[in-house]
């Protein structure tokens, strides 16, 4: 049983990942993008391609997956970011189909037996989830950090802006354009590494993996945690694999259908989201011009957000 | 209001739970089998059918004594036909279940992923469907370098080999067209059969491709009309193969089909019954003078409310009896000397006739060729391609 | 064969296609023209019309044997009615417990909860009826009609004029009559609609019964293309969902528009430039795009210019 929640904060971790670069697009930013799929299979690609093809370091395909995912993200975002909600929604949808589509119709396999990432000697195998777990982590507290940085400064401010009203971004001398696509390019970038992690742990690359789905989960993942706040995506990535994977981890799939395990899952989504519309966590309340020394920040970081002191909430 | 519901989903949860942990731990005697396959989502029925065949033969065996005196017992686990669901399913066979051998997974990739592990953990793998070369190629991981790998459905190679060489010399066609998807099974025979085709001298004129899930071929079939083809080779699963013969007909294209082993499922004579005549498919040998499957499809049939079970179930029932036999010889649940066992397999007598394992676990079968009268596949007989001539075995 | 001929069927098929789409396409942009959401349990509503329609057509028919006649073509109008009653009412269910309380909430939660219901429907329905492909039997005489090398099947020309049909008559309804109004009203501002004196709550119930009706139809017509099973509805939902915002999401004249291109390109796409025909999602998908570009709005969508 522990052995299995291991694994579950493995994938928890990988799709905590994959919900920051979300959370960036869509809760910093405001844009309703469905392509993240896209981002992590373009990721999950490099890593299979730079070390079972050309033989290369696991960490080597990293910045390769996040460059190329970016680009990709930089590319498309160009043109169609200038699109509004629903109908950036269906193009970025559209791109996730197309980056799907083109890699089963290149190789509908997919790469598999694909050597395994090594640190300092150290193999990290499958079976050995802790390592797993603290590579993974070690990659969510990074960019939980970065991305909490980013919100407060004069970057995300400006995200936040053109999320709260575009005109008045605009004439307050905010270049939106700019804005959202670095944070597109950003979200696609985080998006690609979750796919590196991903391939290092399964060692199999499967096209048919990357359906819109799982945009739409990471979607979720991040309404339910609550948009725009860093630390209730990493909790929502959590609570949606801890609850896709319970009758697993209690031992209930061996007596219900699999159906029934479905029907249970849906069943929590609908009454976690009737019970907290807003998010679990709600959006992050931070103060601008924070008073707070780093060491305060440090312990307020691990207090409930309830002590944290009164302030011009946003 | 909001509160106690969501308090006694939590609850429900909970106690399921405890329930549930409490009547697994209960295992002192039995043989654990696990079984991943896709159990809900877009492909669900494949793995619905061979997990249900494995439950089958599982049943028949514990009514007979079980193995030993012990029983076998069953565990599905859903891999939703991805890598990672696959995975988190075997995570929870092989440590939380603890079981001591794994029939699956239905679909080649997770296959793929799933072998990796168990060529490294040492526990036997016996896939009933999964065709793609790469599955039984995985390097074996484990200290003692031994194969853990089997699967009890010939390889793409093999059974596309007896296919173009049956086309080629059997049934004389020179210019065929092709209509497959893009997934390791289809695409693995289409381009499998058209090496062979070509070698021998013969023409695939028209190779069309659509995906796995499409319901409409009308333009694929507008081309291959076009191309005008002897035949049409469309290795596909029963749904997308029911629904090209039909749009076929309404097309007008009027030449023979020619299809795989995903033919061999009797779901395609209610799906597309009007249009089933004259196809021709080479699925799984049948032993002569047994009615091991003719039994197995009347059980399946009590069993399962009427529903027949297709050629993945049947290599799903004879896997699990291939399991139950080497259990039994092995008369421990010892991972290592189970696996010898299913190795030692020698001319096992299944539904799908006589079955051998080669050193690398693929299958080794002669293939069957089957031709429809109506509704009603006539088996031709079973076939083998010996120094590069098809031969008729039986 | 001429090239001619073989573009000309091309359209045909494509034309079909499209007009599946159109049809769960208006049900999709009825919903989201009032509540502004992606209703994602939409497609699983036309599966569970489907259904309901292929087990009480069965039963009328008495099995999958019947040879068409009048009585059959009669049973399938019957079964047709039922599944459209049950599907509106399963409708406004929905509605009623996943999405009313959430009407307030911040707008993609309604989203998460319609996965959800979404989940629930589709493993429900695996759980009842299992997971095989079902015929739904042809109530007419399917026999292909062949013009000049082109070939058109009956079917294929009731799913069009029905999806043309159904589209005028909600043209009709929402731009004659008293409740279309009030629909209009409602998706314009919902808060002055109801300080105008209607039932905003009301309205939306019937919005989501017209459009899971619908849907019923849009299913129970596309089964005799599709076949019947549980996770049929997943991927034309999405596909209709598509061609609803290509129109311009809101307007029934765009999902009209919308799904027959959409169904077009995709039965034209591939060929017309040379390339397998299982890339032809990425086609539909690139020049679906390209239309946003061009017409930001969808093709028939309004230009809303944002105010300061």
């Amino acid at each position: 049983m522990l052995n299995f929640f291991q694994l579950i904060l493995i994938y928890a971790g990988i799709y905590a990942v994959m919900a920051i670069g979300q959370n960036c697009i869509t809760g910093y930013t405001g844009m309703l993008s469905l392509c993240h799929a896209g981002f992590f299979c373009i990721g999950s690609y490099a890593t299979a391609i730079i070390c079972k093809t050309f033989g290369l370091s696991f960490w080597i395909s990293l910045p390769v997956a996040a460059i190329a995912a970016g680009l990709v993200g930089l590319l498309i975002g160009i043109p169609t970011l200038r699109l509004k909600g629903d109908y950036l929604c269906i193009a970025t949808l559209g791109l996730g189909e197309i980056i799907r589509n083109i890699a089963t119709n290149i190789n509908p396999v997919g790469y598999n037996s694909i050597p395994r990432a090594t640190l300092f000697g150290y193999q990290f195998a499958s079976r050995n989830k802790l390592a797993f777990i603290i590579l993974i982590w070690a990659f969510v507290l990074v960019f939980y950090i970065l991305f909490q940085q980013l919100a407060h400064s004069r970057l995300g401010r400006a995200m936040i802006a053109v999320r709260e009203d575009e005109v008045a971004a605009q004439s307050n001398g905010i270049n939106v354009t700019k804005y959202k696509i670095s944070s597109f390019v950003l979200g696609a970038a985080v998006g690609g590494i979750a796919g590196c992690l991903q391939t290092a742990y399964t060692l199999t690359v499967q096209p048919g993996s990357y359906t819109f789905m799982v945009s739409v989960m990471v979607l979720c993942t991040v309404v339910l945690g609550g948009m725009g706040n860093a630390k209730a995506v990493i909790l929502g990535a959590f609570i949606i694999q801890f609850i896709s994977y319970l009758p697993q981890l209690t031992g209930l799939t061996n007596v219900i259908p699999a159906q029934a395990k479905q029907l249970i899952y849906g069943l929590l989504l609908v009454v976690m989201m009737l019970c907290r519309p807003q998010g679990i966590l709600g959006r992050d309340k931070y103060r601008y011009g924070d008073p707070r020394t780093r060491m305060e920040k440090f312990r307020d970081f691990f207090a409930r957000p309830k002590k944290k002191a009164k302030g011009g909430e946003v | 209001m909001r509160k106690v519901i969501a308090l006694l989903l939590v609850a429900f949860v909970c106690l399921a739970g405890v329930v549930a942990g409490g009547s697994g731990e209960s295992s002192g005697d039995t043989y654990k089998i696990g079984f991943i396959g896709p159990l809900t989502g877009d492909n669900a029925n494949y793995g619905i059918r061979c997990s249900n065949a494995a439950r089958l033969a599982i049943n028949e065996i514990n009514a007979d004594g079980g193995v030993d005196g012990k029983m076998l017992e069953l565990i599905a686990e859903d891999s939703e036909g991805t890598v990672d669901k696959a995975l988190a399913a075997y995570e929870k066979l092989a440590y939380m279940d603890e079981v001591c051998a794994i029939i699956g997974p239905v679909f080649t990739s997770p296959a793929l992923a799933v072998a990796q592990r168990c060529q490294e953990d040492g526990i036997v793998m016996i896939s009933p469907s999964a065709t793609h070369k790469d599955v039984t190629a995985q390097p074996a991981t484990n200290p003692d370098g031994l194969n853990y790998v089997f699967r009890t459905v010939p390889s793409d190679a093999l059974q596309s080999e007896v296919a173009g060489h049956y086309f080629y010399e059997v049934l004389g066609y020179r210019k065929l067209a092709s209509l497959y998807a893009m997934n390791d099974y289809s695409q693995g025979l289409a381009l499998g059969m058209k090496e062979t085709f070509e070698a021998l001298g013969g023409q695939v004129v028209a190779e069309e491709t659509c995906m796995v899930g499409d319901k409409d071929f009308r333009t694929q079939l507008t081309e291959i009309r076009a191309a005008a083809p002897e035949a049409v080779y469309i290795p596909n699963y029963t749904v997308e193969d029911a629904l090209i013969l039909e749009q076929a007909a309404q097309l007008g294209v009027n030449v023979p089909f020619l299809s795989s082993d995903g033919f061999s499922d009797p779901e395609i004579y209610n799906l597309a019954p009007d249009f089933t005549d004259g196809v021709i498919y080479v699925g799984p040998a049948q032993a002569e003078a047994s009615s091991i499957l003719a039994d197995f499809q009347v059980a399946y049939s009590e069993a399962y409310n009427g529903d027949s079970p297709d050629s993945f179930a049947t290599n799903s029932y004879d896997a699990t009896y291939i399991l139950a036999a080497a259990i039994d010889r092995a008369d421990s649940a010892d991972t290592t000397a189970i696996r010898n066992e299913v190795a030692a397999t020698d001319d096992f007598q299944g539904a799908n006739g006589t079955m051998n394992f080669a050193a690398n676990g693929d299958l080794v079968a002669s293939q069957g060729v089957y031709e429809v009268e109506g509704t009603t596949p006539v088996y031709v007989g079973a076939f083998q391609v010996v120094d590069g001539h098809i031969v008729q075995v039986d | 064969m001429g090239t001619l001929t073989l573009y000309m069927q091309y359209i045909v098929n494509g034309l079909t296609l499209g007009a599946i789409y159109s049809l769960i396409a208006l049900g999709y942009t009825m919903v989201y023209g009032i509540l502004k959401f992606i209703n994602f349990a939409h497609g699983d509503i036309l599966m569970v019309g489907a259904f309901i329609g292929l087990i009480i057509y069965n039963a009328l028919t008495g099995g999958e044997a019947a040879d068409p006649s009048a009585w059959t073509l009669i049973a399938f109008f019957i079964s047709m009615l039922i599944s459209m009653a049950s599907c509106a009412v399963l409708g406004m269910v929905i509605e009623r417990i996943a999405y009313k309380p959430l009407r307030n909430a911040n707008r993609l939660a309604p989203l998460l909860s319609a996965i959800g219901v979404s989940f629930i429907l589709s493993n429900g329905a695996a759980w009842i009826f299992g997971t095989q492909s079902r015929r739904f039997p042809y109530p007419f005489e399917n026999t292909p009609i062949h013009i000049g090398g082109i070939s058109i099947t009956p079917h294929q020309i009731v799913m069009v004029v029905v999806s043309v049909a159904m589209m005028l008559l909600l043209t009709f309804f929402v731009n004659k009559t008293r409740m279309g109004k009030a629909m209009r009203a409602c998706s314009l501002d919902q808060s002055t609609s109801m300080l105008m004196g209607i039932n905003v709550n009301r309205v939306i119930s019937l919005t989501f019964a017209i459009g899971s009706a619908l849907a019923a139809v849009g299913g129970m017509l596309a089964a005799f293309d599709f076949r019947v099973y549980p996770s049929m509805g997943t991927m034309t939902g999405l596909k209709a969902f598509v061609a609803a915002v290509i129109g311009g999401i809101g307007n029934i004249q765009g999902a009209m528009i919308g799904g027959i291109l959409l169904g077009i390109l995709e039965a034209v796409g591939a060929p017309l430039l040379h390339i397998p025909n299982g890339m032809r999602d990425t086609v539909a998908f690139a020049v679906l795009i390209i239309v946003l570009l061009v017409k930001p709005d969808g093709i028939l969508g309004k230009n809303e210019r944002e105010k300061v």
